[in-house]
């Protein structure tokens, strides 16, 4: 939608943020970085256990879905969890984690498009999902396992295409 | 991008994220800049709480942090007039990186997108675009909040929003994901005082 030059206010802004940053004294960028990476580092211990919890409750949602005569809201529930482990796998080294979790994810965008419920290729995202948590596959990037991509790629796009 | 030093001394960051794990490797790499002081909440009502009782250098949400999401409550912070957080710096986190949602993203007022999973790196070369890159802010009826005009590689007109601006479709609503480069040619400033 257009607006006329008079509706419009145009002004220079310069943030608290903006005058902070600029000051001497900051930390060079590759320090920072090298800082930051330190700091991730340091926070990785905790991974595990949050990674738990977070499996622990997607496998919780998925079971109840296929046991209970639930609503279809359970794949939005069970998106959340998802999402969350793709959104961090990456950052701490689990570059596998983050591609299965993306791909879940999508199939269960595609669930909650209307596309119909594949228990199998759900259980494909799980089984891979438990195999990536192990340590062995801490570091493992996606194209390193090439089968296991595959597989979940094809079931993938069995879900999309049938979306309505 | 030079490489550039940004002093995160004394810059009050606000963190928001449903995700405690995620919010705390945030947390973690911002401290790593050498911040300090860094509030994490974990949903959007708390967000207008804390604005309500202290003051922000920077805001940093995920775009879809419940209850509300991040559009519509950057769109609240941008709008709410008596609001001294109004014009603070505002990233979005977002793992949707289709165009059509960075473009939304940019309507509902945010400074940049930082797509996830995030990098120090990406973290770090966003935020200091936000600090050292003058940007002017519009105040109109429909739009409060940095100037959307931008110059889109391949889009020699920009993307218009006011009179005399030329309309420009950049992007269909099931795109496909774009990196980080992209979305950042999509938050580059067209006008930097020339046309």
């Amino acid at each position: 939608m257009a607006e006329t030059d008079d509706d419009v206010r145009i002004f220079p802004v310069e943030t608290r943020f903006q005058q902070l940053a600029r000051r001497p004294g900051g930390i060079p960028r590759d320090k920072a970085l090298a800082q930051a990476q330190s700091k991730i580092d340091e926070a990785k211990p905790a991974f595990d256990g949050w990674l738990n919890e977070q499996l622990d409750a997607l496998l919780d949602v998925v079971k109840r879905a296929q046991t209970e005569n639930t609503d279809a809201e359970w794949a939005e529930a069970a998106n959340r969890y998802c999402r969350q482990l793709r959104d961090v796998g990456t950052t701490v080294d689990c570059e596998l984690l983050t591609f299965i979790a993306r791909s879940f994810s999508e199939m269960l965008d595609a669930i909650t498009m209307g596309a119909e419920c594949d228990w199998e290729a759900i259980q494909c995202h799980i089984d891979a999902l438990l195999l990536a948590r192990q340590k062995s596959y801490r570091g493992v990037k996606p194209e390193q396992v090439p089968d296991l991509i595959s597989g979940l790629r094809r079931v993938a796009e069995q879900i999309s295409i049938s979306q309505p | 991008m030079a490489s550039p030093t940004i002093n995160f001394r004394d810059t009050v960051i606000l963190i928001a994220d449903s995700s405690s794990y995620l919010s705390m490797i945030v947390h973690s790499i911002l401290r790593g800049f050498g911040a300090t002081k860094i509030l994490e909440v974990r949903d959007s009502i708390t967000v207008l709480q804390v604005l309500n009782s202290q003051k922000f250098d920077v805001l940093l949400f995920d775009a879809r942090l419940p209850p509300y999401g991040g559009l519509k409550l950057t769109q609240a912070i941008r709008r709410k007039a008596d609001n001294e957080n109004r014009m603070m710096p505002i990233l979005l986190m977002s793992s949707d990186t289709r165009e059509t949602a960075i473009r939304r993203a940019r309507d509902a007022g945010a400074n940049m997108v930082i797509a996830k999973p995030i990098s120090p790196a990406s973290l770090y070369d966003r935020l200091a675009w936000v600090a050292l890159t003058p940007r002017q802010f519009i105040d109109a009826p429909t739009y409060f909040g940095p100037d959307r005009r931008f110059k889109i590689e391949g889009y020699p007109n920009g993307v218009g929003r006011r009179k005399g601006d030329k309309i420009v479709e950049v992007a269909n609503e099931s795109g496909p994901a774009l990196a980080q480069g992209d979305i950042d040619n999509l938050f580059s400033a067209a006008r930097m005082g020339k046309d």
